[in-house]
């Protein structure tokens, strides 16, 4: 990648940099709201993902957070080019993906897999775990026998070879993942898009999957954009995280320092947010934000999340002071390697106010 | 707080359903107490028999397709044994339930003020006009701003957040004495689940009602219960308040489900799993239910089914390790996991 490239690398890079596999720049979608039947008009648009920018490195995993709708998904899709993004750029190894047709895009998606939340819904009801798993063999035409490779695979994550010729109900939903898992790897793939892998599962069969991923990630040098409402899950699997609101990222930085010191009022509050039980947190710290998630038809004006922001109404003395109502904060360095889309970032040992209206 | 008056009381409660594959065992002796003021958790995974265990107290299992068998004592009063039309009468006035999926449980066709009208008409003879005042109170006090505008709001204009607050209005009608709550955050966003869980405790406060919280999230449960019951396999497999069981969890089973969840306060350890998965209700493992998935089974436990048993300090389990054991156990699990936590 060029010189240029370097100097505008995000701050939010991992210590073992390199050039990205994938990095996302200016990525937008917007789907139409048509009305009429014959005369499709469009009369709104659905900001579905509004100008996202980030990178994913050789070995890491990126865990994607967020609340439902705030375009996680999406995001996941676009970076695969299963859906086409309205503006923006997609590199994968340094090659722009959103142009490219789909025969120039078929040996890339070789090397970009997924694995989808519902184990239930994603296999064929009627194709037996060896034509599953076996099926990116067929459609990329690979050399040698598929069925040995397949109980290979088999194997490795976790399920009895000889099942091979079973189908999906006759296996448990955690057992069902393990085959979602071994198709994304069929093909030794680089990057592999987790999109709630573990949100349909029993905590204890969940904790069986999170660690298959990691041994596989090890085993394989795999890449892993890890996508999870779930902040607990995403903590102890992502080496780096971005936070989503209302289709932007507002916040990105490693784990430890997500967690521990979020910069972001969105981020802070989500994580008090979490039920921390047992480990003794306190609940009457925990920030109730105001309302729901706005509508992603018609965004807030400037920053999305300061209608319900408490830090902005600290700040203004109960009003919203006028730059977050009218401007879109930048996603800027506010530590290092530690980016916040924010005009007044959350201090050191800051509490929020407490917002609780119920 | 939680105060002496026993609002239901389970006495070895089994539901069984006969099915073309055999006798599903949902719920396979159970007994709990559930006191005014307090909110009683029940944790578990799928199939454990939860929610099997509160549709059973409320009357609404049916009973041609399953066999019901011990108590279920409602302030003193066996609901097993009442007639429809006595539990009709019980059911939204003195025990109200709220459901996992406020999606569903709203109709899609009617204003949401309307149905909660309805219930309110159900159990008191009031004029219309004056229901709809109750249900625009009842609207405002789960705090859904606009009360009288939202009142002629239909569901699909309501976000996830707010029908569930709709269904606990409708749920406050008759200002029932038990709410049971069944797994009423798992479809909402975390920020929202906080808003709901917040409201049902406040709500548990100022009406002075009993709550039951089911729900498969530890975290939930370790934040707003006072009493944990932990179920598996339809049976209780520990009981006790919740400083016992989540600081000193006695069945290996707890401590599995405790050691299985990424925690947002730690990272970096590895996680331990439970081995296996939960039995199938039909053939549930004789003796203890969790010995095949137990890393410390021993002699007893694939022959004798353990009972719930107190060994002092009202916290009783269902486990045939000797309490001094478990404390070595335990602890040991502890320090193992504590050394490898990253801070």
């Amino acid at each position: 990648m060029s010189a240029t490239e370097a100097s505008v690398r995000p701050a939010g890079t991992p210590r073992s940099s390199g050039d990205p596999l994938v990095e996302v720049r200016n990525l937008t979608k917007h789907f139409p709201i048509t009305k009429g039947i014959i005369l499709q008009k469009e009369v709104a648009r659905v900001h579905a993902v509004e100008d996202v920018s980030f990178s994913i490195y050789p070995g890491e995993t990126l865990g994607l957070v967020g609340e439902s709708g705030c375009g996680k998904s999406t995001t996941a899709r676009l970076v695969l080019k299963l859906l086409q993004a309205t503006s923006g750029s997609v590199f994968f190894e340094g090659q722009d993906i959103t142009r490219l047709s789909r025969a120039a895009m078929r040996p890339i998606r070789r090397e970009m897999q997924m694995i989808f939340q519902d184990p239930y819904a994603s296999l064929n009801p009627r194709q037996t775990v060896g034509q599953v798993i076996g099926a990116p063999y067929v459609i990329h035409k690979t050399e040698g026998e598929t069925r040995k490779k397949v109980q290979d695979l088999m194997a490795r994550t976790g399920l009895n070879p000889e099942h091979y010729n079973r189908y999906p109900h006759e296996f448990s939903g955690g057992q069902r993942q393990r085959i979602g898992v071994a198709r994304a790897l069929a093909l030794r793939p680089k990057l592999i898009v987790c999109d709630e892998p573990v949100s349909a599962l029993d905590v204890s069969i969940q904790a069986q999957i999170l660690n298959l991923l990691e041994d596989l990630q090890q085993e394989f040098k795999l890449t892993y954009l890890f996508i999870s409402h779930d902040l607990g899950v995403v903590r102890h699997i992502a080496d780096r995280i971005a936070v989503m609101y209302l289709g932007r990222v507002v916040e990105v930085a490693s784990s430890d320092d997500l967690y521990h010191r979020p910069r972001m009022p969105y981020t802070a509050a989500l994580l008090s947010a979490v039920p921390k039980g047992h480990s003794g947190a306190n609940v009457a710290q925990r920030v109730v934000l105001e309302g729901d998630v706005p509508s992603p038809i018609d965004p807030p004006s400037g920053c999305p999340f300061h209608p319900r922001c408490p830090k902005a109404r600290q700040v203004g003395g109960g009003e919203i002071p006028e730059n977050c109502r009218t401007q879109m904060p930048p996603l800027g360095e506010v530590d290092p390697r530690h980016l916040a889309a924010c005009w007044y970032p959350v201090e050191k040992g800051e509490g929020l106010d407490k917002a609780a209206h119920v | 707080m939680p105060t002496n008056e026993v609002l239901l009381e389970v006495k070895d409660l089994r539901v069984h359903f006969p099915t073309g594959d055999g006798l599903v065992k949902a719920v396979d002796g159970l007994s709990f107490k559930v006191h005014r003021g307090e909110t009683f958790g029940i944790v578990g995974e799928s199939g454990s028999g939860k929610s099997v265990t509160c549709l059973t107290a409320l009357g609404l299992t049916n009973l041609d397709r399953a066999n019901v068998s011990g108590e279920v004592l409602f302030k003193g009063q066996d609901l097993l044994t009442l007639s429809k039309e006595e539990l009709r009468g019980l059911r939204g006035k003195e025990m109200a339930m709220i459901f996992q999926d406020p999606f569903a449980c709203l109709h899609p066709f009617y204003r949401v003020g309307d149905q909660i009208v309805e219930a309110i008409l159900v159990h008191e003879k009031m004029p219309k006009n004056q229901a709809a005042e109750r249900a625009i109170e009842l609207l405002a006090a789960v705090g859904i701003p606009k009360p009288r505008d939202r009142f002629k709001g239909y569901p699909h204009e309501y976000s996830g957040g707010m029908r569930q607050r709709a269904m606990i209005a409708m749920a406050l009608a008759h200002n029932p004495d038990l709410l049971i709550a069944d797994e009423p955050t798992t479809a909402l966003d975390v920020t929202v689940q906080a808003q709901i869980l917040e409201l049902i405790d406040k709500v548990k406060r100022e009406f002075n009602i009993g709550v039951i919280l089911i729900t498969h999230d530890l975290g939930v449960v370790a934040d707003v219960a006072q009493s944990v019951m932990v179920m598996y396999a339809g049976r209780a497999a520990e009981l006790g308040s919740r400083e016992e069981v989540f600081s000193k969890p006695l069945h290996p089973y707890a401590w599995g489900l405790l050691e299985s969840i990424p925690r947002v306060d730690s990272a970096g350890e590895r996680l331990v799993p439970i081995e296996g998965a939960p039995p199938s209700l039909i053939f549930v493992p004789p003796g203890c239910p969790f010995h095949p998935r137990c890393p410390h089974r021993f002699e007893p436990c694939d022959k004798d089914r353990p009972d719930l048993v107190d060994r002092g300090g009202g916290h009783p389990d269902a486990c045939h390790l000797t309490i001094e054991d478990k404390r070595k156990l335990w602890a040991e699990r502890e320090a193992r996991r504590t050394k490898g936590v990253k801070v």
